[in-house]
């Protein structure tokens, strides 16, 4: 199929070639090009999605469609391709429903050449494009704001959060925002949960799609079903600005891209866009390796002059929670009995309540069967009651009782940066060490919450070399992969399961001293609470039931199997100061049968938002051997 | 759970019989509210092919249907009331219930209600959200129309029930 398409391409292609020699104007028009080394600009690489390639020397499109390209060898050659594409927009093809003129099917290449060429419309004339302005005029544009749904755990699609662009139409307001249209840039697949779609998008497989969509869509995914807190970044975009990336938008309409989850995502190539719509910006050079979308909301926040004004919206359960805080215990119960039809509405403690309390109440039963029903936390929302809830409270003269929910205190752009650096010492066992550890990505339990999801730690690739006092070499320490801890406490309205797993090498203490590296994975099931009289996973007890396996040649049969109990107590003492005291209790009773226990008191003092100290004291046993010790370190984020 | 979402995430993306309507509908039919609509069928563009030759946002395509609900990604003007109410009936029986809220702002907005009715225009959908609403599973269809009815009857709304 694409063989095909990229057949026809060439076939539409060749007549211009050959016909170019015949054209004075066309060749007039590609000296004058080359003349101003048009090719080698940055609105030209830009427009085309050239990139350096990370490994070697080199260029070439990030575009993985032939459609995109008018140059055979346009994917690698960007002077090919500006003659080519010069050579295309003199086809007098008709726009119809299906087909478009070269100079509508890449409108923002032929703007931007028309205006560093001053083309004569005499002998290049101009295409109408009317569909391109029909649909322009149907957004109506006026603002571009970029989008960011905070982390959600529970979707490896959008672990790390995700954005995308709103366009904003002019006469749109706060309270009609749903209106608006969206513009995202996913991996084209109905596979966007589970380990097949994490692995397959690590590799590419998918392909990436920019997609439109009404935003009232988006919001209904994001906000009402995954429950994910939405940032909006209004962009100080200018109308010529918003102009370019709509009509470059419009050229990749139907291109496909190569779908990357760590670096060609959606943020990687959101920012991209915004390169095409303002020249001179420069985000995407910074996230060559990986882009995580809070990063790149950090680095537009981070350019100024680009961000406008930021608008929080809380996600349906935080305005549950927000609800909760605005009613007793009594009411709270009777709103949960109600949502859940333990209680009919005819109670008499319903009527007892003053109007304005029951529309509290009724209003937020609705809301919370509505968020059981669609999270599918709870059984499916039983429509009449739905129904009866809804005209019991349409029946009440009394406003909305929806409160308002503050804006929490650090937006995701300010937050702690995702990479991070310790320099530590410390002493195990009565040998001192000093230790060097490197987080490449993102946030762990320990992390300042800020701009975070709490509770939801994703950690790649970290790992710590240590060097003991009176050995000559420095050691890998762990080195871990994939490291996923997911906290979230329960409550009477909201069930959460915690889970972690963990990927990675580590060291192993065996009987005789030696300290391998063995390979780890672990992982379980958790159920996590808030301690009475906190809120909000300031202060939560938790315990984890884990499985583990071992694999290294020191093992007996290179191998132990078990697994045990983590409990533990996570607390925030001041904004600064967060505790994790916990104890954890491994049985392995398959291959190499032994024990592993530790119990371990970290504390964490934030420095600055990017800085911060880490104290941990442990005591550890592995077979029978048993240790104390501790560690002090100094955390930079970078 | 996830399973669940993947559905929900379908119904989302599919309006009502969206699907059933499909590109055999020559007429242009978008399948939302299509019985309301019955009346402007002849003026809605014709099918347009989406996914031929590239030329088109092969993913609206898909997130749409070829049902001719949308052109080139953006919703054609005759079906966006019918498409917002279809989408989003849930928020807008929770907003009407209350007489606020964005669903309600943004339904106001697209059939054009002025500043100065909007107070009326949300009381009245308040207090006849039994009416609006009059089963338990409405359909866009029945929405509508009930709306229209409701508008119809008020003396200051009335203006607007032509253009839902």
């Amino acid at each position: 199929m694409r063989g095909r398409r990229f057949l026809l391409l060439l076939m539409m292609w060749l007549p211009l070639a050959v016909s170019a020699a015949d054209n004075g104007y066309l060749k007039e028009l590609i000296d004058h090009a080359r003349a101003k080394h048009l090719a080698q600009r940055p609105e030209w690489l830009n427009l085309l999605h050239y990139k350096p390639y990370p490994y070697r020397p080199g260029w070439r499109s990030l575009a993985d469609d032939p459609a995109f390209f008018n140059a055979p060898d346009g994917k690698t050659d960007a002077e090919a391709e500006l003659d080519a594409t010069l050579a295309s927009f003199f086809s007098d093809t008709q726009e119809t429903d299906k087909i478009q003129n070269p100079q509508c099917r890449f409108i923002a290449r032929y703007h931007w050449l028309k205006g560093e060429l001053h083309f004569d419309p005499a002998l290049l004339p101009e295409q109408p494009c009317k569909r391109f302005y029909q649909w322009r005029a149907a957004l109506n544009p006026h603002q571009i704001t970029l989008v960011f749904p905070a982390a959600y755990l529970n979707n490896p699609a959008s672990m790390y959060g995700h954005t995308l662009f709103r366009v904003d139409a002019k006469d749109q307001d706060e309270h009609t925002r749903l209106l608006a249209y969206s513009i995202s840039y996913a991996a084209n697949t109905a596979e966007s949960r589970g380990l097949i779609f994490a692995v397959k998008g690590l590799l590419g497989y998918y392909p990436g799609l920019f997609t439109m969509t009404p935003y009232y869509i988006k919001v209904r995914e994001y906000s009402d079903i995954e429950n994910r807190d939405v940032w909006e970044y209004q962009l100080t975009l200018t109308p010529a600005e918003i102009d370019r990336l709509l009509m470059h938008v419009w050229e990749l309409g139907p291109i496909r891209f190569d779908y990357y989850y760590f670096d060609e995502n959606c943020a990687y190539h959101l920012l991209s866009l915004l390169e095409v719509a303002r020249p001179g910006l420069e985000l995407t050079d910074q996230f060559r390796w990986w882009a995580i979308p809070s990063d790149t909301v950090r680095a537009v926040a981070e350019t100024p002059g680009l961000v406008k004004q930021v608008i929080y919206r809380p996600a349906t359960a935080t305005v549950i929670r927000q609800r909760l805080r605005y009613l007793d215990s009594l009411q709270r119960q009777l709103a949960k009995d109600l949502a859940e039809q333990k209680t009919p509405l005819t109670d008499a403690r319903v009527s007892a309540l003053s109007a304005t309390d029951r529309a509290k109440v009724l209003e937020l039963a609705y809301d919370y069967a509505t968020y059981e029903s669609a999270t599918g936390s709870g059984p499916a929302a039983d429509p009449q009651h739905m129904r009866d809830l809804l005209l019991a409270r349409s029946g009440l003269d009394v406003p909305s009782q929806r409160p308002d929910v503050p804006e929490p205190a650090v937006r995701p752009d300010q937050g702690h940066k995702s990479s991070r650096l310790a320099l530590g010492v410390g002493s195990r066992g009565g040998r001192q060490f000093q230790e060097i550890g490197l987080r490449p990505t993102y946030h762990d339990l320990m992390d300042d919450d800020g701009g975070y999801t709490r509770g939801a730690q994703i950690e790649f690739f970290d790992m710590a070399f240590r060097h003991y006092r009176g050995d000559d070499s420095l050691r890998l320490e762990h080195f871990t992969p994939l490291d996923i801890v997911s906290l979230t406490p329960r409550d009477e309205f909201f069930h959460p399961l915690s889970w972690k797993v963990n990927i990675g090498w580590t060291r192993e203490h065996f009987a005789d001293n030696d300290e391998p590296l063995v390979f780890r994975v672990n992982g379980g099931p958790g159920l996590a609470y808030n301690v009475p009289g906190s809120y909000d996973g300031r202060s939560v007890y938790y315990g984890y039931l884990e499985a583990v396996l071992d694999v290294g040649k020191r093992f007996n049969d290179d191998y132990a199997l078990g697994g045990g109990p983590t409990v533990g107590w996570l607390t925030d003492l001041t904004d600064r100061w967060r505790v994790n005291l916990y104890a954890r209790s491994w049985r392995y009773g398959l291959g190499d049968v032994h024990d592993s226990r530790e119990l371990v008191l970290a504390q964490r003092y934030s420095l600055t938002r990017q800085s911060a100290v880490r104290l941990e004291l442990f005591r550890q046993q592995e077979f029978q051997d048993y240790w104390n010790g501790g560690e002090i370190s100094l955390h930079l984020y970078f | 759970m996830l399973k669940k979402l993947a559905v929900i995430a379908v119904i989302a993306a599919f309006p009502a019989g969206a699907m059933a309507a499909g590109s055999s509908d020559a007429s242009g039919g978008c399948g939302v509210g299509s019985k309301v609509f019955e009346g402007q069928r002849g003026v809605a563009p014709q099918v347009l092919a989406m996914t031929t030759n590239g030329t088109f946002w092969q993913t609206v395509a898909v997130t749409l249907g070829t049902s001719g609900c949308s052109q080139d990604g953006v919703v054609k003007s005759n079906w966006k009331t019918a498409m917002f109410i279809d989408s989003n009936k849930d928020k807008l029986a929770r907003d009407m219930s209350t007489g606020s809220g964005e669903a309600l702002e943004s339904l106001a907005k697209l059939i054009g209600v002025k500043d100065q009715d909007k107070a009326a225009f949300f009381r009245a959908t308040k207090e006849n959200f039994a009416r609006i609403f009059a089963s338990d599973d409405p359909t866009t269809d029945q929405v509508v129309a009930s709306l229209k009815q409701v508008l119809s009857a008020d003396g200051q709304l009335a203006q607007y029930a032509q253009a839902i």
